[in-house]
């Protein structure tokens, strides 16, 4: 048994040892520590096979990124929403084992039967030493016959990465305090400080009929506040001495002390 | 078996995406799942680059690497799908994930 053979028999047995843990592992921390074995093994296996700028590249994406992410949202998921360990019933897991088995082997049977036999291409490796190496070879191949792929590829992770925003975006924007439409009792005027209501106000509502005895002091429709008591935030003609006879039927500006009420009430 | 064959990568290969594709089965758990996905597009790598290495040639290779870059993409999106079914739905559960079957 020659080295070579001895040393992907290792790396094999521990990516297959590992990649088991994955699906055997109770923790899914547990299961994405696995997984980094196992990749890490396959880097060694693809630097075995001549395929070193694989081998990195797999080390820098999957250990270095896809596996930190997986961490990352492992973590952010709340624990509660984590299922109970599930393998199945016992039987379903027998079943699973040995139908796996009986896969591995008919494909293994296949594997060892092969005779299809392609043709071999001129990139050995003495000819990809003196090209200047592999990821020198790798480069010429991809933007010289694989140009548009690699635009595709492009436009793909571009796709992706807008779709991973729409997805894990929040349902309702959070932590932005909206401006406050509320007509206070600014200037008392009728259709509000920034004249934003729309709707015209009920006849009487406005600051010609607020009265003064309790509240404040009106002087020409202007409300003067003279204590910090009398501040409100509702409009001039909600406040109590207003007459609500023809109610104003809105009160969703009422009782938003953060000025989301509107927003709040319609959902 | 004295020599390193393409057969050994091959079974390599095929015993890590059983591997994966039994976790995909029988877990219930999306992260689980998830990373079994990721274990059977490896599987596949192997075994475009064992071929590769056994045929001489570069194209296996870089199919390998756009293997690479879609499973990326893949991942980026499953992993937003998780987040938003762990804040929808509040599990990552298969079995609470029923909204099209109600």
């Amino acid at each position: 048994m020659s080295a070579e053979v001895l040393v992907f028999d290792i790396l094999a047995v521990l990516a297959v040892i590992s990649g088991a843990g994955v699906v055997l592992a109770r923790n899914p921390v547990h299961s994405a520590i696995s997984l980094v074995v196992t990749f890490v093994n396959l880097a060694g296996i693809f630097v075995m096979l001549r395929a070193e700028f694989l081998g990195v590249v797999q080390i820098i994406v999957y250990t270095g990124a896809i596996l930190v992410l997986v961490l990352f949202v492992i973590m952010l998921v709340d624990p509660d929403d984590l299922p109970d360990f599930h393998g199945g019933r016992p039987l379903q897991r027998a079943a699973a084992f040995v139908i796996g088995l009986m896969l591995l082997g008919e494909v293994a049977v296949a594997i060892l039967t092969r005779t299809v036999v392609g043709q071999p291409g001129p990139w050995s490796e003495e000819f990809v030493l003196e090209q200047g190496g592999n990821v020198q070879v790798l480069g010429q191949f991809l933007y010289s016959g694989y140009v548009l792929p690699i635009q595709a590829i492009a436009v793909v992770l571009l796709v992706g990465t807008i779709g991973a925003l729409v997805l894990a975006r929040p349902d309702e924007p959070v932590g932005r305090p909206r401006p406050r439409h509320t007509g206070t009792i600014s200037l008392g005027h009728p259709r509000g400080a920034e004249g934003e209501f729309h709707e015209p106000l009920p006849l009487g509502a406005g600051a010609g009929a607020a009265r003064s005895e309790r509240r404040g002091e009106m002087r020409g429709g202007i409300i003067v506040v003279t204590d910090a008591e009398s501040y409100s935030d509702r409009p001039a003609w909600e406040l109590e001495f207003s007459e609500p006879s023809a109610d104003s039927n809105d009160t969703s500006y009422a009782d938003d002390g953060f000025g989301v009420g509107k927003e709040r009430n319609r959902s | 078996m004295n020599e390193l064959t393409a057969e050994h990568f091959l079974l390599l290969s095929a015993a890590l995406f059983i591997i994966g594709m039994m976790g995909v089965l029988v877990r219930r758990n999306v992260l689980v799942i998830f990373m079994s996905v990721e274990l059977m597009i490896n599987a596949v790598n192997v075994a475009f680059i064992g071929f590769a290495w056994e045929q001489d040639s570069m194209v296996g290779q870089t199919f390998a690497l756009f293997v690479i870059a879609v499973a990326a993409a893949e991942s980026i999106l499953g992993l937003g799908i998780i987040m938003a079914l762990s804040r929808r739905i509040d599990s990552v559960d298969t079995a609470d994930v029923t909204t099209l079957r109600d």
